[in-house]
């Protein structure tokens, strides 16, 4: 077993590494062969290969020096429009030296950029094209304004269908000389469905504790990665006691930084099986589905889900009122 | 026994300039400016301090005074109005001034009370006596900037006060515990400071409030606290919301409210559970806080402020027109904000989490947000239940003993681990 981030250590140095995407990697392929590269969009949801398709693009243009012709950015730290005007200019427009005109400029989360500053972008991605070419990579490209869009050659990337999902855990754990049994690889797909940085993350947490990979253990891991007692934070609810709940969800979020959307994840599942009114389940299927999208788009998590808390303690009431 | 009851920040007003919290360069500035009258009349006769309330501006002239062996002749904006009054006493002041063998300082407090034409004329005869001035004259004002001022502004040195950091609060505030032998705990004074934002006047009379006649203070006797003045007009506000009976009534309440929307926000967020008593109506009033925090996720990504208005309209009447069925709650008093609270004491932990993050970002092509969310959880597992490989990723990831402390949660697993490091 080695001693360092799986995730890093087995991410696709070169496009011809990466057995995932096939279509976009060809096309990604001709780009490195003609030494061309348009300016790109990357959408689709984390763990699916955005970053690492433009790292192995930019290695397979540049060589092993690949560093000194590109920038990383992420958006989601760096979202203001100073850094638009100035750091990203300051890359574009200075020449690069060898052999290929341009750098290239990975701009990751670009979709949690301020309009404003994806404004400035466009128009430094016009402006310095000669120079430079950027990769944005999104979860969500209609978050990406119109006309950056339309500047960008779009791929979409997928979560990993299930074989090849098993292909890299199975080597990766071969490699490792893990025990991986059949039903924990399973478990790892079920909880992360197709993330892979998920799941390599998750099969390296399960291997660390030296025993052999089963479904069990995987469950276990992400119980621990997500030590957000949800079912007993709706269960709280619907007994009626709203505060109590919330003080649970406020404990997940700021104590233990669970992503808002791993809590309405397992909030989902547990809806179903909560002792409700049966009318009430689809109803609150639908309030989850509307605040999932507003956390996407960035709301207060805890604000919006204590508006679902809110509602679990009204459907807690009726089954009173029902007895 | 009047002693007992006098003003904190009176009593522990700060005799030399060396107990003043922050602005060094300032005191320094107005120091060698009154220093350079022994040389004769400067080019500049007049100074003005200028900057926010409550940051030290008269303490520095009354502790330059008394160091300097200077009289201070003082008098503030509601002792002077017009001309004639400011002619009367600031005019003889500083015509006179060098006859005596002490030397005096003319302080005028509080420009900014010279207030449009009731007071007209002032500025001028303000203006006029720092031209012909013969003894150093101080003006203190919050904004020297206002256009009234332009002229006389010409005819000053400008020193500014800024706000000192609530590290220099702090240390102020600890200087008055250990005068009063009061012993509190550990983030009482760090919360008071920190809450003051710079204003070291109120910090200290929110110690007072809070501290006087006993010997401990705990955080939770502090944690109430609201912001600074804002605490009675923000209750009435937050009544008039959540009890509003019309959804006019309820909007209007946020013009009374002095405090900005997000805070107010936070403060209706807080106090609706206590005060809706039935699932639904509690359901409606949560939905609409939900609905001004879209709005208010819109405005980030649009800046467009415009959108502003149905923050509004959600958080004020939203919130009023969700009662149906509820009834008043007794009395139950209005909360401050739990969730600010914690967001503070949890501050120390979060910058951990970032600087991790950042460690992270570095060799994971990941943003600092979801470094911690998505891969710190794991790190946690690894280090937990395997010290070889939490070691080796460790190194990788630069990591110091107190973040990998952090990391693992415990002093002997950290020890296990920093042993495979060497």
């Amino acid at each position: 077993m080695s001693f360092e981030m799986w995730a890093e250590k087995y991410r696709p140095k070169q496009l011809n590494d990466m057995v995932d995407q096939k279509t976009i990697v060809e096309r990604l392929k001709s780009f490195a062969k003609s030494k061309n590269v348009p300016h790109c969009i990357f959408a689709g949801p984390p763990g699916t290969g955005k970053t690492t398709a433009a790292l192995c693009l930019a290695r397979d243009l540049y060589g092993e020096s690949y560093r000194e012709h590109l920038m990383e950015l992420n958006a989601s730290d760096e979202r203001g429009i100073n850094v638009v005007r100035e750091t990203v200019k300051t890359f574009a427009r200075s020449r690069s030296i060898g052999e290929i005109p341009f750098k290239i400029l990975i701009l990751d989360e670009a979709d949690n950029m301020t309009s404003d500053a994806q404004q400035a972008l466009r128009r430094t991605m016009e402006r310095y094209t000669e120079t430079c070419r950027f990769i944005m990579c999104a979860n969500y490209s209609g978050k990406i304004i119109e006309p950056i869009q339309s500047r960008c050659a779009p791929f979409r990337f997928s979560f990993l269908p299930r074989e090849e999902h098993d292909t890299y855990i199975k080597h990766i754990a071969e490699r490792e000389n893990i025990q991986l049994l059949a039903d924990g690889l399973e478990a790892i797909f079920e909880v992360c469905g197709g993330d892979l940085r998920r799941a390599i993350n998750t099969l390296q947490a399960a291997a660390s504790m030296n025993k052999p990979v089963d479904s069990l253990l995987v469950y276990s891991v992400t119980g621990k990665a997500s030590p957000s007692d949800v079912h007993k934070m709706l269960t709280t609810a619907i007994s009626g006691d709203f505060l109590g709940a919330r003080k649970r969800l406020r404990d997940m979020i700021q104590k233990y930084g669970v992503a808002g959307v791993d809590i309405i994840r397992q909030i989902h599942k547990e809806i179903f099986k909560a002792d409700i009114p049966e009318p009430w389940k689809i109803k609150l299927a639908a309030i989850t589905g509307e605040i999932d999208y507003r956390l996407v788009e960035g709301a207060d998590e805890e604000v919006q889900l204590s508006a679902l808390l809110a509602r679990l303690v009204e459907a807690g009431s009726e089954i009173k009122k029902g007895d | 026994m009047q002693f007992l009851y006098t003003a904190w920040p009176v009593k522990h007003k700060p005799t030399s300039t060396a107990e003043i919290v922050g602005n060094p360069s300032a005191i320094k500035t107005l120091r060698d400016w009154l220093q350079s009258w022994n040389k004769g009349v400067p080019k500049k006769r007049a100074a003005c301090l200028y900057g926010p309330p409550g940051i030290g501006k008269t303490v520095t002239v009354e502790a330059l005074a008394h160091e300097l062996h200077m009289e201070l002749v003082e008098k503030n904006a509601s002792d002077y109005r017009t001309e004639d009054a400011i002619n009367r006493f600031a005019g003889l002041a500083s015509q006179y001034g060098s006859l005596f063998d002490v030397k005096r300082i003319v302080l005028l407090d509080e420009l900014d009370g010279l207030m449009g034409n009731a007071d007209k004329g002032g500025v001028k005869a303000i203006t006029n006596i720092v031209k012909t001035a013969r003894c150093p004259v101080v003006l203190i004002a919050n904004n020297a900037y206002d256009p009234r001022f332009r002229t006389l502004r010409s005819y000053c040195v400008l020193i500014e006060f800024k706000k000192p950091s609530a590290s220099a609060v702090l240390k102020n505030l600890q200087r008055i515990s250990e005068r009063e032998g009061i012993q509190p705990d550990e983030n009482v004074l760090k919360f008071l400071a920190q809450r003051a934002e710079g204003d070291v006047r109120s910090a200290v009379n929110d110690f007072q409030a809070l501290a006087q006649g006993k010997k401990r203070l705990t955080y939770e006797d502090v944690s109430w606290l609201a912001h600074r003045d804002r605490q009675d007009s923000i209750f009435n506000v937050i009544k008039l919301i959540i009890y509003g009976r019309t959804s006019l009534g309820a909007k209007q309440a946020l013009d009374m409210a002095d405090v900005d929307i997000d805070m107010l926000f936070e403060w209706i967020y807080e106090n609706v559970p206590a005060h809706f008593t039935d699932p639904h109506d509690l359901a409606q009033a949560m939905d609409a806080l939900a609905m001004a925090d879209v709005y208010r996720g819109r405005i980030r990504a649009s800046q467009d402020w415009s959108f502003l208005r149905y923050v509004i309209d959600y958080m004020t009447a939203g919130v009023a027109m969700a009662r149906q069925n509820s009834k008043v709650s007794g009395w139950v008093p209005f909360k401050f904000p739990s969730r600010i609270i914690m967001l503070s004491r949890s501050k120390a932990e979060r910058a951990m989490r970032k600087n991790i993050g950042l460690k992270i970002r570095r060799k994971c092509h990941i943003s600092v947000t979801r470094a911690s969310k998505e891969v710190l959880p794991y790190l946690r597992i690894i280090f937990k239940n395997n010290a070889p490989m939490a070691a080796g990723i460790a190194k990788w990831l630069d990591l110091d003993s107190e973040m990998v402390e952090y990391i693992v949660g415990s002093k002997a697993k950290t020890g296990a681990i920093t042993a495979f490091l060497s």
